[in-house]
């Protein structure tokens, strides 16, 4: 079988030693690569015994066997580990080019176990592995670090943490190529619980084709199909993601001041119109990808990548702010700092609301862009204010007597879409296995943007089949490990066909959901061992009964049970959530042990 | 009269953000009363010609675009508009 390398690298920080052995081709097989790998692997080796800090728990590096080919978006890349933030399994994945260049190394997996005594960073030149002393590099940002470190796009490919993971704040994220981000649910603070500071690689090696003729047609017929979309090959290099910013403030569903309400007046301001007219430099791209939906932005402070729609509104409306340049320093503060921006803007505006009402004492005040630099700085050295923001605002509203201020889900701060104008994102969130999140399977495609066809977002009988499909899909995506923005011009049966062609094992499109549909079941039952219950596919009380007084999602509410009830019977679950035997035969994972 | 939104690339072909549609010639019914989204659509055209083959194909509302009545979805020409209602138009977009 060709596209994997067949090599596990395992290394064991305690003793600083490693090993390399083949990847067990059967599993990968049926998990293929990245997320899927990531959740098979995971389930062997960290119970329900292992705190997320302990060096017990592993983090898992993981690629798949389209990545390094030069198929379009092949440079994505995945960590798994158990979430110091939520206690379920979490994979986090990432674009840039170390993924890319950590498949030219050789390898498919890198298990990274224990804990070093005092701070190293390990350096990968294909089979050449070094432990270095990073005692001299604890304390650094990231992007000096990646300077330092010898930051190559082309060459050599520094991921790292900054002062954030170092300080274990549960919403540290691991950065790489300076401002690329495995962002949500910690795995920064599982890699500062190691002593770990950065991994950097080096490598040139291609993986192997199987079919290379066919490979090379399906290669153009994609790229082809990317450039007759209009969203890949005008909407997303032309205003990158934050043109949803002023939709979503449309249709009365872009949370605001800590989902208080579901429109704000500043939207406008703080808009992907309004970031592409004043403050872009210029657009970019990861390896590999033809769309280019990255942003290089420019203020008086800061240059770099971003920000993003989900940064955007967090410090944005989530924060009642609309001073777009103040929200452009905060994204580079966070990518610099290594916080995860979602979980830091939500964060945020949870304290913001205890204050202004009273529960807690920390000045901080919606609206004030001031505030936001000087807060992200405490967060990360765990100091003042921040000591009691840096582990979310879950932790955060509970010491103060208000869990239910906390926008969470399973303890993950939930992203820009408010479940209240869109049913399927509720029961997205509710039912994620890592908490709180769009990127498993988001409905802004078919609820709001009419792809591939407009549903009535507010419906709820039967919308449990669209929420399940896509995050089959998703995770099936998040398996291979490509873009879901490719999904975006390119059917998933190009997908099933790639795979096919570069690994000489037949997919269709029907095998590969099922992969995607195995690893979310898998995941299930790690959560399941992990003592969670049905109890906890919920949202927050203000989403389940407080309705926005007005604009056109006035008097809705997320009507969670009967889409939950609906959701379990369709994915083969009982009414408690737990798979059924015959779902667990049917998806091969009783083979497994599981 | 109905106002109507653009956004994204619309502003750009458009030359503006928003426009406040007159009832086009040879109209039936006027605007200022009720209509439906395909009349209002037609006044836009008629008054910014520069969108014209950009939202409208073969009759229908375009595939990509988006077109929101005071927050909800239209998804044909049919849909009515009332007199102080606002039409907001979206080009292809994507995001997460």
């Amino acid at each position: 079988m060709n596209g994997w390398n067949n090599k596990v690298l395992d290394i064991d920080l305690t003793a600083q030693t490693y090993e390399t052995y083949p990847l067990d081709m059967e599993i990968a097989r049926l998990f293929i690569g990245g997320r899927g790998l990531g959740a098979c692997l995971l389930w062997d080796l960290v119970g329900p015994e292992v705190d997320p800090l302990d060096p017990e728990n592993v983090l898992i590096f993981t690629n798949g066997p389209l990545t390094g080919t030069g198929y379009q978006t092949s440079n994505r890349f995945s960590v798994t580990t158990k979430s110091p933030l939520t206690g379920t399994i979490l994979d986090a994945n990432s674009g840039g080019f170390w993924g890319m260049r950590f498949k030219k190394a050789g390898y498919d997996v890198m298990i990274v176990r224990g804990k070093a005594s005092k701070p190293v960073w390990v350096e990968i030149k294909n089979e050449e592995i070094t432990f270095h002393d990073a005692s001299d590099l604890w304390g650094m940002r990231v992007f000096a670090l990646t300077e330092k470190l010898g930051q190559n796009n082309n060459k050599r490919n520094v991921l790292c943490i900054g002062p954030a993971g170092e300080n274990l704040s549960r919403i540290a994220a691991i950065m790489n190529d300076r401002e690329r981000a495995l962002a949500r649910g910690g795995p920064g603070t599982v890699m500062g619980s190691k002593n770990l500071k950065a991994i950097v690689v080096e490598g040139k090696t291609r993986p192997k084709i199987e079919d290379k003729g066919r490979f090379k047609f399906l290669l153009y017929e994609s790229r082809k199909l990317l450039a007759a979309s209009p969203v890949t090959s005008q909407a997303l290099p032309e205003f990158g993601t934050v043109v949803l910013m002023n939709i979503m403030n449309n249709i009365c569903a872009l949370p605001t001041r800590n989902h208080q309400q579901s429109q704000f007046e500043g939207a406008e301001a703080i808009s992907g119109e309004a970031l592409t007219d004043n403050y872009l430099v210029k657009n970019d791209s990861c390896w590999a990808c033809p769309i280019g939906c990255t942003r290089i932005s420019k203020t008086d402070k800061v240059k770099g990548e971003g920000p993003e729609f989900e940064s955007t509104w967090a410090f944005g409306a989530q924060c009642g702010i609309d001073d777009l340049p103040a929200i452009i320093e905060a994204n580079s503060i966070c990518n610099d700092l290594g916080l995860d921006t979602i979980s830091a803007g939500s964060t945020i505006a949870c304290a913001m609301e205890l204050s202004e009402k009273g529960y807690m004492n920390s000045g901080l005040r919606f609206g004030r862009a001031d505030q936001l630099a000087p807060t992200l700085e405490a967060m990360a050295a765990r100091e003042n204010v921040g000591a009691d923001l840096a582990d979310g605002s879950f932790r955060l509203a509970s010491k103060y007597g208000h869990p239910e201020l906390s926008m969470s889900a399973k303890g993950l701060e939930m992203p820009a879409y408010d479940p209240r104008g869109m049913q399927g994102q509720g029961l997205l969130y509710a039912t994620s296995n890592r908490g709180g999140c769009h990127m498993r399977g988001n409905m802004v495609g078919p609820e709001v943007l009419g792809l591939p066809k407009m549903i009535d977002r507010f419906q709820v009988q039967g919308k449990s089949s669209f929420v399940t499909l896509h995050q089959n899909v998703s995770a099936a995506i998040d398996s291979l490990v490509i873009c879901k923005f490719t999904n975006m011009g390119v059917a998933e049966e190009y997908f099933a066909r790639v795979l096919s062609a570069v690994t000489g094992i037949h997919y269709d499109t029907g095998e590969l959901t099922q992969v995607g549909e195995r690893i979310w079941n898998l995941e299930r039952l790690y959560n399941l061992r992990e003592g969670f219950t049905k109890e906890d596919d919920t949202l927050p009380p203000r989403m389940l009964n407080d309705a926005p007084a007005e604009g056109p999602s006035a008097g809705r509410v997320v009507k969670l049970n009967p889409m939950l009830k609906e959701y379990y019977r369709g994915r083969g679950w009982d009414e408690n959530g737990v798979p059924l035997q015959a779902k667990l035969k049917e998806l091969k994972l009783v083979n497994l042990g599981v | 009269m109905p106002t109507i939104k653009l956004y994204a690339n619309l502003r750009n072909i458009a030359g503006t953000t928003e426009v406040s549609i007159t009832p086009p010639s040879g109209m039936l019914r006027s605007v200022s009363r009720e209509s439906n989204l395909g009349a209002c659509v037609s006044a836009l055209i008629e008054q910014v010609p520069a969108l014209d083959g950009v939202i409208v194909e073969d009759g229908q509302i375009k595939p990509y675009i988006v077109i929101n009545i005071n927050g909800h979805a239209a998804t044909n020409f049919d849909v009515p508009v009332g007199k102080d209602d606002v039409i907001a138009i979206f080009p292809p977009m994507a995001g997460g």
